[in-house]
């Protein structure tokens, strides 16, 4: 498992505007690799800067060790799957997938071998004399596979695939990606906006703003421990606390001085995980999932080692299903609490709005992040009960133009 | 609901406007009389049809020679002039359509000046050209005139079309490794073919129509449909013969809109 | 590199037929106004005796006759053409589409037959004949009921004749009438369709709006509908203008000599006396009196448009691109 394609500091400008810059990266052979941000963060005009539609103003990439920097896109043995699909709209399933073998002049009989191999691992052996026009979303988004798999390239794109299909059908496909994955065994490159695509097919992911990658990992690192306040803001919901570090009883362990909570009666400091070594007086931004918070009527009982514990009042309830989203204040601070519930909810003694309740939450879970500021909208408790908002999230896709 | 009764009312009266030289037109191809152009004797009675004009035509007839070879000469031209225009009108459009520059710019504007250019000034510049330098006037002037006026509307049939063009589409043929040339002619081209046919019949249309811009470059002696037509009187004993032209070329323009309907159709729910 | 040497080779056969065949000979036509012309009707010496010529009594008059004569055949199209749009744009549309091809249809018809059957038609005797000539003694006598100072007026534009109509020299054929007449016919198609695409994105729930809000329907019309297709309208009247200064063909078959309009005389000019100095300067004025103040218009709105619209892109190109400030 080498490194198979790489990025050597490419800057990609438009007008005034870095749509990439300076990003350096590899991926592995076979690995499934996300790029995952808003929109304009300049990930499409990454997977361009691969496909051969852009080229960089500096920097290099790599493939499998050659330079393939100003190599045009039709020398390049990668190839990708539109947003939107961008089939060939005179030409048939078949036609449309043969056009790479065609267009390489390989022999007749071995072009309808493969072509019918790949159809059949899309499933779609039934629509082979089918236009484009007369196949659906998901089909479209099957032959733009094959089409682009039947090259047998190095390396496939995926450029938002998924995007024009509604949240079933996108479940599907997640799912047939996937299995495709295992079976061709050639290195994914999928980029997309939305994280919970990214989460559930990627080995690794990177997560872009502004034509920067803010961290690439794994999805559970992404998730549990986020760099940047960006990357917590971006993928899942979090709360931030800025603080200063008071003082450090334990190796591993620190208070952080919270100035929202200074007025709390009894209340000296948050009690922290400190993986990142820090001293006395040092400057701490933390970032405390709302799933990660206990919330109660009556007084928790110690169930962690490093626990903290809060009086809070509730201040919005929103029931959504499969867990209930609460907002509580502490002192001026208001904090977002998500909770599964584990009985039958009206069974539990019940939370309602204006409640004086308890806040507790193991000190492991809450994650000192790289970057100071937070960002400019961090979860946003709503004023009023109307909208379960998630603001720091783009859900529409990227633009074409960068 | 008043007013649209009133808007609906005038509507059926300018197609009825509209209408009425048609109807005419077909009808005195039947004329039993070409020098008074009446089916009523001199007596006042009907003097019923005649099938005598479309004899003339169809058998050649001497008396209808002239005519029927400035209809022939009409009919090369236009063939000519939309194929010539085709091909450039087709390469502006995908100039256009794909460079933004200082260059298009200037393309841009000379494809578009002919456009909202009174046929006249048109007419009266190539003229000059023509003058200064010392060609005859004749069939290749006309050709040149006609593939002139008809490149622009070509070109903007297209660049009509080329707006619901999915550039990615070229994208990714390129990515499936095909070259420039592969791409033009597997992709690019049978895609737009439907839009190039509707400006090619545009084309058609225009040039066998003009008259004001043949006028002037014809030369002595060479007459296009339109240019003959023009230069008979009112009293020309052939004149029932025009009119069964004309309707026999709306049968043929009808029946050639009818085919190019169902290819741009066809093209549409294939998008 | 071969990027632009790629442009190049796709721009050159338009670029270069339009450069030949259209830009060259305008300027050809402006260097020849400043020649004189030999009698065998070649192109002379350089010298200002054509623009000499020029100032001739008659082509103020010419000039304005072809000015005034466009308007009218402009207001007749428009004010035909905007019921029509109107009534078409509120159709089904699959009536719509069936409407509009109908009223294109005749034009596929030659349009000298056209204009052939029209002169068949307004033969003098003929019943369009005596409906023309009841109308005249309509006018005539609306005229004399008018205020001395009006009357003066009209004759002075040219709008009315201080003598009594007379049945003898009152034919429709060789008439003005008999040319705005027949040109309303021509050009009406190309004012109701781009009239008609615009009617047909006007949302018509704004029409309803105002009827709510108390409009009267023809002040709904007036106020709501009117501004919402003005870029249709722009364009018909542009549509319709334009050919109609340049007309020669409609003058020159129904008009006789009553109505000699500008383009007959470069007509004249060029092929009949050839006078291609002479016709060359009837051109320029042409061009120069009506075409560029009209150009230069259009460009400046694109141009104005272009500049708006790269503004936009750019403010949103920055917001996608700009960073988390």
């Amino acid at each position: 498992m080498g490194e198979f394609l790489e990025f050597q500091g490419v800057t990609k400008r438009f007008g005034s505007v870095r749509a990439v810059n300076n990003v350096s990266f590899s991926v592995k052979r076979g690995e499934f690799f996300s790029l995952l941000g808003p929109s304009g963060c300049g990930k499409t005009t990454l997977l361009r800067l691969i496909a051969g539609f852009e080229q960089p103003d500096a920097g290099r990439i790599l493939l499998d060790g050659q330079d393939i920097t100003q190599l045009p896109p039709n020398h390049r043995n990668v190839n990708t799957v539109f947003q939107n699909y961008a089939l060939f709209p005179h030409m048939t399933v078949f036609e449309n997938i043969a056009f790479g073998l065609r267009g390489a002049r390989r022999p007749k009989d071995e072009i309808e071998h493969e072509v019918h191999a790949m159809l059949k691992l899309v499933q779609m052996e039934d629509k082979a004399e089918h236009l484009p026009s007369q196949i659906s979303g998901g089909q479209k988004q099957r032959v733009a596979s094959a089409r682009a798999l039947v090259n047998k390239p190095s390396d496939l794109l995926l450029d938002e695939p998924l995007a024009a299909l509604d949240l079933k059908l996108r479940q599907r496909m997640l799912l047939e990606l996937d299995l495709i994955h295992d079976q061709v065994g050639i290195t994914f490159l999928y980029v997309t906006h939305d994280q919970g695509e990214a989460m559930s097919l990627s080995d690794r992911i990177a997560v872009m703003h502004s034509g920067v990658c803010e961290q690439i990992a794994t999805p559970a690192e992404v998730y549990e421990a986020p760099k940047t306040s960006f990357v917590a803001s971006f993928i899942g919901d979090t709360n931030f606390f800025d603080g200063i570090v008071a003082s450090a009883p334990e190796d591993d362990y620190c208070i952080v001085e919270i100035p929202d909570f200074a007025d709390i009666e009894g209340f000296n400091g948050v009690l922290c995980y400190n993986d990142k070594k820090k001293t006395v007086g040092d400057h701490v931004n933390l970032s405390i999932r709302p799933e990660k918070f206990g919330i109660s009527i009556d007084p928790p009982k110690r169930q962690f080692a490093h626990m903290n514990a809060l009086r809070a009042k509730v201040e919005d309830i929103i029931y959504t299903g499969n867990h209930t989203n609460y907002w509580v204040s502490v002192g001026e601070r208001r904090i977002a609490v998500y909770q599964q519930h584990a009985g039958y909810l009206l069974d539990e003694k019940p939370i309602r709005w204006g409640d004086e309740v308890w806040l507790y939450w193991n000190a492991d879970s809450g994650y000192m992040l790289d970057d100071d500021a937070a960002p400019d909208d961090p979860l946003l408790p709503p004023k009023t009960s109307s909208a379960p908002a998630s603001p720091s999230r783009a859900d529409d896709a990227e633009g074409t133009a960068p | 609901m008043r007013k649209s009764f009133l808007s609906f009312s005038l509507l059926g009266l300018v197609m009825l406007f509209l209408y009425v030289p048609i109807i005419l037109i077909f009808a005195y191809g039947f004329v039993p009389n070409g020098v008074s152009m009446s089916f009523f004797g001199p007596g006042g009675h009907f003097q019923g049809f005649s099938g005598r004009w479309y004899g003339l035509v169809f058998s050649g007839h001497h008396s209808v020679r002239a005519l029927l070879q400035s209809f022939w000469l009409s009919l090369r031209i236009a063939t000519l002039a939309t194929l010539v225009s085709c091909v450039i009108g087709t390469t502006s459009a995908l100039a256009l359509h794909r460079w933004r520059s200082r260059l298009q710019t200037v393309h841009y504007g000379l494809v578009y000046t002919p456009l909202i250019m009174p046929d006249i000034l048109i007419g009266i510049s190539l003229l000059m050209l023509f003058v200064a330098c010392g060609v005859d006037c004749g069939f290749w002037t006309i050709l040149i005139a006609h593939v002139t006026f008809c490149v622009s509307y070509v070109t903007m049939t297209l660049l009509a079309r080329l707006q619901d063009f999915d550039d990615r589409i070229i994208e990714a043929a390129y990515d499936l490794g095909a070259g420039p040339w592969y791409t033009f002619f597997k992709v690019e081209l049978p895609i737009l073919l439907p839009g190039i046919v509707a400006g090619g019949l545009l084309a058609f249309t225009l040039s066998i129509d003009d008259v004001v811009i043949t006028s002037f470059v014809n030369g002595a002696g060479t007459n296009t449909f339109p240019t003959y037509v023009s230069s008979m009187t009112k009293h020309s004993r052939n004149l029932p013969a025009v009119f069964v032209l004309s309707t026999l070329m709306l049968l043929f323009t009808g029946v050639l809109a009818g085919v190019s309907k169902l290819l741009t159709g066809k093209s549409t729910r294939q998008a | 590199m071969t990027k632009k040497f790629r442009e190049v080779v796709v721009t050159a056969p338009s670029f270069l037929w339009l450069m030949l065949f259209f830009a060259i000979p305008s300027i050809i036509v402006v260097a020849f106004t400043f020649h004189g012309h030999t009698p065998n009707g070649g192109v002379g010496e350089w010298s200002l005796s054509t623009w000499r010529e020029l100032v001739d009594p008659d082509y103020p008059v010419i000039v304005w006759k072809t000015i005034r004569i466009s308007f009218e055949i402009t207001f007749w199209c428009i004010l035909l053409a905007l019921p029509c749009a109107y009534a078409i744009a509120r159709m089904k549309t699959k009536w719509r589409a069936i409407v509009a091809g109908a009223i294109m249809l005749p034009f596929w018809t030659n349009f000298v037959v056209r204009v052939f059957a029209w002169k068949t038609m307004l033969h003098p005797d003929g019943w369009l004949q005596s409906c023309y000539f009841a109308f005249i003694q309509f006018r005539a006598w609306l005229f004399d009921g008018l205020p001395p100072f009006l009357r003066d007026f009209f004759i002075w534009v040219h709008l009315a004749s201080p003598t009594p109509p007379d049945p003898a020299s009152s034919t429709i054929l060789d008439s003005e009438t008999a040319v705005i007449l027949v040109s309303v016919y021509t050009l009406l198609p190309f004012a109701i369709m781009p009239l008609y695409s615009a009617a047909e994105k006007f949302d018509f729930s704004l029409m309803e709006a105002a009827r709510d809000l108390g409009a009267k329907s023809f002040y709904a019309f007036r106020k709501v509908f009117l501004p919402g297709i003005r870029q249709g309208l722009i364009s018909a009247i542009l549509m319709v203008f334009i050919p109609a200064i340049g007309s020669y063909v409609i003058p020159q078959m129904l008009g006789g000599t009553n109505c000699v309009l500008i383009g007959n005389k470069i007509f004249m000019r060029a092929i009949q006396n050839r006078n291609i100095p002479h016709a060359s300067a009837l051109a320029t004025l042409m061009a120069v009196s009506v075409f560029l103040p009209l150009l230069c218009a259009l460009w400046w709105r694109r141009h104005q448009a272009a500049r708006e619209r790269r503004q936009v892109e750019i403010r949103a190109a920055r917001l996608m691109l700009g960073g988390t400030k």
